[in-house]
């Protein structure tokens, strides 16, 4: 019952308004009218061409990562900060012994960041140490085999088997924390 | 240097300046758009029978791959899609969806008669059972390698039609975990 009334009186009140004033009402209604929508388009624009700038570089160049979890320690810690680039996976230049991120195979909305082990053709030990058999697995065509730098706190292609390797979205070069790290220690004053 | 060839140099200069805006905006709301909105394909191999390319290596129909739709991997049973092939990352395959995770399906020809389709995982098949290379053969695929959903065919034009997510009966799975949604956009 708020919205009607009011409305009314807007309408009631613009109307005298314009008896008043006239033309000059109506020019300054119009131009402040264009003007804001003029603006809005215009922010509109560029927010998409941004966003489009940046799926690129994101998609087909690389980008800025924060990595979380422990299965990867002592190289990268926890919240580290690491620079991944994309154009190895595109190339088809992932190597044995690269640190990669990739999709989960068990849930496609969460990355892993985990090393290379071994490529399509190689031979893997699959069994686990307190195992008294050792059981060798080759690598299947089209798939890598993932395992963590923390072999005891790190579920990996151990438990969820080869990863195909269209499920890799880039090759970790760069850990930005440990820069930050080395250049404090430097900073600080040794003790005698 | 005479007026005339500052004009020209002038004009020139601008021309580039024009050329490089409209291509630093143009190429990145282009390749953005096929990326994650819609892009089109051509349908190679007779794997889909009856359904794609009824008439063989004559005439490739060239269908509409929808991004949008699988931008949180939500697929229906019955959906024909594209995906990254799981034994050759550069080829992109095309099939229909037959079981969600969860859903136990009878196999044709893949080692295992019954298979749980694992979390995170989706179970496709061609059409045209015998000659489809797909998850008979390699088994599950995660939902990561998903690459769109083929909504329309759209040449040649005499089968200009929108394709219908539906199972055929005889490939229902033997036990579904989660329910399908009917009717959804």
């Amino acid at each position: 019952m708020f919205f009607p009334g009011s409305l009314a009186t807007t309408l009631k009140i613009e109307c005298i308004v314009e008896q008043t004033y006239g033309p000059w009402w109506q020019s300054l209604h119009r131009t402040m009218l264009r003007g804001i929508l003029g603006k809005t388009f215009r922010l509109v624009g560029y927010t998409i061409q941004y966003a489009c700038i940046a799926h690129c570089a994101f998609e087909y160049v690389g980008g800025v990562v924060m990595c979380s979890g422990p299965s990867m320690e002592p190289t990268i810690q926890n919240s580290d900060i690491v620079c991944a680039e994309n154009l190895s996976r595109h190339f088809y230049g992932i190597q044995r012994g690269d640190i990669v991120i990739a999709k989960s195979p068990s849930d496609p909305k969460s990355n892993i960041c985990k090393r290379v082990i071994g490529l399509e053709g190689d031979k893997i030990l699959t069994s686990r140490p307190s195992d008294f058999f050792k059981s060798h697995n080759y690598v299947p065509t089209g798939h890598v085999w993932l395992e963590g730098d923390n072999l005891q706190n790190s579920t990996d292609s151990r438990y969820y088997g080869p990863v195909p390797y269209g499920l890799i979205r880039g090759r970790i070069f760069f850990k930005v924390s440990q820069v930050i790290l080395k250049s404090s220690k430097a900073n600080q004053t040794r003790p005698r | 240097m005479t007026a005339g060839m500052a004009q020209s140099q002038g004009w020139v200069t601008r021309y580039f300046k024009a050329f490089c805006k409209g291509f630093f905006v143009a190429v990145p709301v282009a390749v953005t758009f096929l990326d994650r909105v819609a892009c089109v394909a051509r349908v190679e191999g007779a794997s889909m029978q009856p359904s794609l390319n009824p008439g063989g290596s004559q005439s490739s129909d060239v269908v509409l791959l929808n991004h949008w739709k699988v931008r949180n991997f939500e697929v229906q049973r019955g959906d024909i899609v594209s995906l990254v092939s799981p034994k050759n990352p550069e080829q992109k395959i095309i099939k229909r969806v037959i079981a969600l995770e969860g859903d136990i399906v009878k196999t044709i020809g893949h080692k295992n008669r019954y298979v749980k389709v694992p979390r995170g995982h989706i179970w496709v098949e061609g059409d045209h059972h015998g000659h489809s290379f797909d998850s008979n053969s390699f088994g599950p695929v995660s939902l990561g390698l998903l690459h769109a959903h083929a909504t329309h065919i759209l040449w040649p034009p005499e089968r200009w039609q929108k394709l219908e997510s539906v199972l055929p009966p005889e490939r229902l799975p033997v036990q579904s975990e989660k329910e399908s949604l009917h009717g959804s956009p």
